[in-house]
């Protein structure tokens, strides 16, 4: 499994990523298929959520991805009456967010290691703890600064119906 | 010499005949094995092993074949006589509630009033489980009149070892377990 896109979060000001799925969750729990396809090996997922924490909550403001059908995917298409902003009360978990420069590349999953990890605790939807956990300090100068992926294939999209869905 | 020259043609002819079985053979229809080994593994990219894999392993592979072709045959009616059928990969196992898991009998009332979500941001629909509410109303319609409702939390283990905590609501009909309804999922080694 390749090195997978991590999802989008406005934190504190700042645009970073983050190496959890929250909608994943509300696929499970809500009992439905997410009935995304998908065309690279980083994003098995078939989509990459935006989210924003305001005054301690979760929300997801931004989806982007691709239908079974073709159709492009955004918030509307599962919270049609909230196309903007979604509280995400039913996630309870944790949010981890790589920080500093890149320790250990792993071609696999959320797999790599950076100089931190700020861990958000969230309780129905709610941050009940943050901590930042030290991994240690890049030897290398020019490592990679924030999570990033190292490689991924593009396949080309196929029509409805065909096997590269998920 | 001429026992010799005599070993090495029914080599040649062992190793025609595998590769014309080999190009008769049905191969199975992956089309992104190749895309995905080399996002796995970059170098597959590369000319040298391009190289390797392409001429230098199939051309040592035939020498080896002419060398030893006793074992080549008695490798190749191995494979095609006695060969094992793999183990069917068994089905992930189902989450379930056990009547070990349950905590509390509870109400369609009070589990609707305990559940409303509000944000103040008014990302959220002011009813049962939220964003949730058409799942918990489909759950809602399993249960019949003699039915009770319990909370219920239970301890689960994936078939990939990971410890989970998965929590909420499941019907009891009469002695059985019936529909659950999950309002927790977490990572017990998170914690």
């Amino acid at each position: 499994m390749t090195a997978q896109i991590g999802e989008r979060l406005h934190y504190e000001g700042r645009e970073t990523s983050m190496c959890s799925e929250p909608l994943g969750d509300y696929f499970a729990f809500a009992g439905i298929q997410s009935g995304f396809g998908f065309n690279c090996t980083a994003l098995w997922r078939g989509y990459v959520g935006t989210w924003e924490i305001r005054d301690g909550r979760l929300y997801l403001i931004g989806l982007a991805g691709t239908l079974k059908d073709g159709a492009e995917a955004n918030v509307a298409t599962f919270f049609p009456n909230y196309p903007d902003r979604v509280f995400a009360h039913w996630y309870s978990g944790k949010l981890r967010v790589p920080q500093g420069k890149l320790l250990e590349y792993v071609h696999m999953g959320y797999g790599s290691t950076y100089e931190r990890d700020l861990v958000i605790s969230i309780e129905k939807g709610v941050v009940t703890e943050t901590v930042v956990q030290q991994h240690g300090t890049a030897n290398n100068a020019d490592a990679p600064e924030g999570y990033g992926i190292g490689a991924m294939t593009v396949f080309p999209r196929k029509p409805p119906g065909s096997e590269n869905e998920l | 010499m001429k026992y010799l020259i005599g070993y090495l043609a029914i080599g040649v002819l062992t190793l025609v005949a595998m590769l014309i079985s080999h190009l008769k053979q049905e191969k199975p229809k992956f089309r992104f094995r190749s895309e995905l080994m080399e996002s796995i593994y970059p170098e597959r990219k590369k000319w040298w092993y391009r190289l390797l894999d392409k001429i230098v392993a199939p051309v040592l592979a035939g020498a080896a074949v002419i060398a030893v072709w006793p074992i080549a045959i008695f490798m190749a009616v191995k494979e095609r006589f006695f060969r094992k059928e793999p183990e069917p990969v068994p089905a992930p196992k189902e989450f379930s509630v056990t009547r070990d898991d349950l905590l509390q009998q509870t109400t369609i009332e009070e589990i609707e009033q305990r559940e409303r979500v509000i944000d103040p941001m008014g990302a959220v629909p002011d009813l049962p489980f939220g964003h949730l509410n058409a799942a918990w109303l489909q759950f809602k319609g399993h249960v019949e009149p003699q039915d009770s409702i319990w909370t219920f939390s239970s301890n689960w283990t994936t078939d990939w070892g990971r410890r989970e905590i998965r929590a909420g609501y499941v019907i009891l009909h009469g002695d059985s377990l019936g529909p659950h309804f999950l309002t927790t999922w977490k990572a017990l080694d998170e914690d």
